[in-house]
């Protein structure tokens, strides 16, 4: 391990993930949490004030 | 504390250090004792990135921080999920393909040693130091409510936490994680419900709410763009995800942990899973903070949460001032009171004459006291006491309030979250310097065993040096501020190191090695000599990192060939 890392292994195929079928759908749902989130936690804060 | 708060307390204890040195038996090498083998499942990434990031500060502090300012701190983490997306798509893969144990063994390949060598020390050095505060942090607090001895607290935070991370490395640590989530879940939730349950019959959650607001402690999201300003959307969208991309991305204490997943996906879920739930858990743990402020809405607070500042005050030059401000604070609590107690009323019949004359006498009251707390804080301070006690609000309702048997599990959570971030913090610092520094640097190669064996040495050796920072770190503010601070001052630096690593392909070595030096002294300028808020010392330092590295390379001399 004491040498550059670089080059080591080769590509592994890509898995898909245990849910939504595509990497690319599971990165929208973190984001479109994070904009519920928002949403959220600036209503919940005009409702309140 | 009652004898059920110590045995609930001494039993927590006492099952994460043995159940850390069971599970952590069996490592034999350097794979093993550095990553669990490289073994764990999403879910067991996913808490032990949770925990390692959770420190006992997150606790204590963050209800602190929404009682006197309000919620807008959870603002700070809307840029995490942004960075979780984008390691997932792109550091995760990388790391897993080249078999690193250390983030900064992949930036000798693609760079060269030097940028190796100044990136792990920059970890070390920042990493070193905010081990320190992350034992001291809740020893202190422990300390002054509690009266214990701070030295004392200290020792047995950071010896209980050497004693199964030496023995068991990763493994230890991810598995002591799993249960220390479920401890720090159980004591968090617990104490969030009985704050809503002390709250007086005739206040619902949505009274306790209203008073909340009206007095601007549900200011969560704020679109208002100010590079002076801490917590806004903006500098939490793009500071807080540069400071992410940074923390998960290149620190080892988080890489280390994501590295211990048994392949790609499951590193990528276990980011994941933190990107969906950090920020609604952030929120819920501000929200505790927002109900014990309406909580002494309707109860008599202390005029200083920390009691030993307060004793001082009282024994002090000033002690008589002190002592008749205690007394007008109790009078400023009771008209307090009474004009909390209209606003609900008034809010509850739907009187909106009576609405604004409440909200009117509320805002008045609320200034009273105010400016009594201003007052003590003077006097605390002319006493040679620290005025901030954020830090101690949550704590102290927690012993005051709560009922016997749940603060020991309170206490027992906030032992667990210091000593599950002090565990990945030790494992990390070791990870760099067995093989970054000593096998790297030194060109030694022992055996398997005897590796094992120097490495529980160099975690025994750092837990040392992190305790003996504990021990003389002190007025620091608010202390999740204070190591967020200190995360910024280096992050920016190397996350622009490794951006420019990932993204930047036509960049070599001595352009960003050198980039890196002249961001980094920008950064410490900016802290010394500018009111910029910290979050943009993230951005200032991986742009600066980025665009020199680019200007260095297109002008510059660096001879050696593009890594493959």
């Amino acid at each position: 391990m004491s040498e550059p890392a670089a080059g080591r292994g080769p590509e592994p195929p890509e898995e898909p993930p245990p849910l939504l079928g595509t990497w690319g759908r599971l990165y929208a749902l973190v984001l479109l949490g994070l904009a519920g989130w928002i949403v959220l936690f600036y209503f919940f804060g005009r409702v309140f004030r | 504390m009652s004898g059920w708060d110590w045995l609930v307390l001494g039993a927590s204890l006492a099952f994460i250090v043995a159940y850390g040195v069971w599970k952590g038996r069996a490592s034999r090498d350097l794979d093993g004792y550095l990553l669990a083998g490289r073994q764990m499942r999403w879910h067991v990434v996913a808490l032990s990135i949770m925990a390692t990031q959770a420190s006992a500060i997150t606790f204590l502090s963050t209800p602190g921080q929404a009682f006197t300012d309000g919620m807008r701190f959870v603002q700070f983490y809307l840029g995490l999920p942004i960075a979780m997306v984008i390691l997932a798509a792109t550091a995760v893969p990388i790391y897993h393909r080249l078999k690193v144990y250390t983030a900064y063994e992949y930036l000798e390949g693609r760079f060269d040693l030097k940028t190796r060598a100044l990136a792990a020390l920059l970890f070390l050095i920042q990493r070193g130091l905010a081990t320190g505060l992350t034992i001291f942090a809740p020893a202190l607090v422990l300390s002054v409510l509690l009266g214990w001895n701070l030295y004392w607290t200290n020792l047995l935070i950071g010896g209980l936490v050497i004693i199964y991370t030496a023995w068991g490395g990763a493994k230890a640590v991810s598995w002591t994680q799993f249960q220390q989530m479920l401890i720090i879940t159980g004591g968090m939730a617990a104490a969030g419900v009985v704050v809503v349950v002390l709250l007086p019959d005739y206040v619902s959650i949505g009274g306790a709410l209203r008073v909340a607001g009206e007095l601007g402690r549900l200011n969560a999201i704020d679109f208002s763009f100010d590079l002076t300003n801490r917590y806004n959307f903006w500098s939490g969208i793009l500071g807080g995800c540069f400071l992410a991309l940074a923390y998960f991305g290149t620190d080892q204490s988080q890489v280390g942990r994501y590295l211990t997943g048994r392949s790609v996906t499951h590193s990528r879920l276990g980011l994941l899973a933190n990107g969906l739930i950090k920020v609604p858990m952030q929120f819920l743990i501000l929200l505790m903070g927002v109900f014990v402020f309406a909580f002494y809405q309707f109860h008599p607070p202390p005029l200083s949460f920390n009691p030993v500042a307060a004793q001082q005050a009282r024994s002090g030059p000033a002690g008589e001032s002190y002592r008749a401000l205690e007394r007008e604070h109790a009078m400023s609590f009771a008209s307090q009171r009474a004009a909390a107690d209209r606003y609900v009323a008034a809010r509850e019949a739907g009187d909106a004459a009576a609405v604004a004359a409440a909200r009117s006498d509320l805002h008045r009251a609320e200034a009273a006291a105010a400016d009594v707390r201003a007052r003590s804080a003077r006097i605390i301070e002319s006493s040679g006491g620290t005025a901030g006690d954020a830090n101690y609000v949550f704590l102290n309702f927690v012993i005051h309030h709560l009922p016997v048997g749940l603060v020991g599990l309170v206490l027992a959570a906030i032992f667990a979250a210091s000593m599950s971030s002090t565990a990945a913090e030790l494992n990390a610092l070791t990870a760099t310097t067995m093989v970054d520094i000593y096998r790297r640097l030194l060109r030694r190669a022992p055996d398997a065993a005897a590796e094992v064996r120097l490495s529980r040495w160099i975690t025994v050796a750092w837990g040392a040096l992190a305790v003996f920072f504990a021990e003389f770190a002190s007025r620091l503010g608010t202390l999740v501020e204070a190591v967020n601070i200190l995360g910024s001052l280096f992050y920016g630096t190397i996350l622009g190191i490794f951006l420019v690593a990932f993204y930047v392909k036509r960049v070599r070595g001595a352009a960003v090695f050198y980039a890196a030096l002249i961001a980094e002294a920008a950064v410490i300028a900016c802290w010394l000599f500018t009111p910029i808020s910290f979050l943009w010392y993230n951005v200032v330092g991986c742009l600066l990192v980025m665009g020199l590295a680019l200007l260095f390379q297109r002008t510059g001399t660096d001879p050696l060939p593009v890594a493959p």
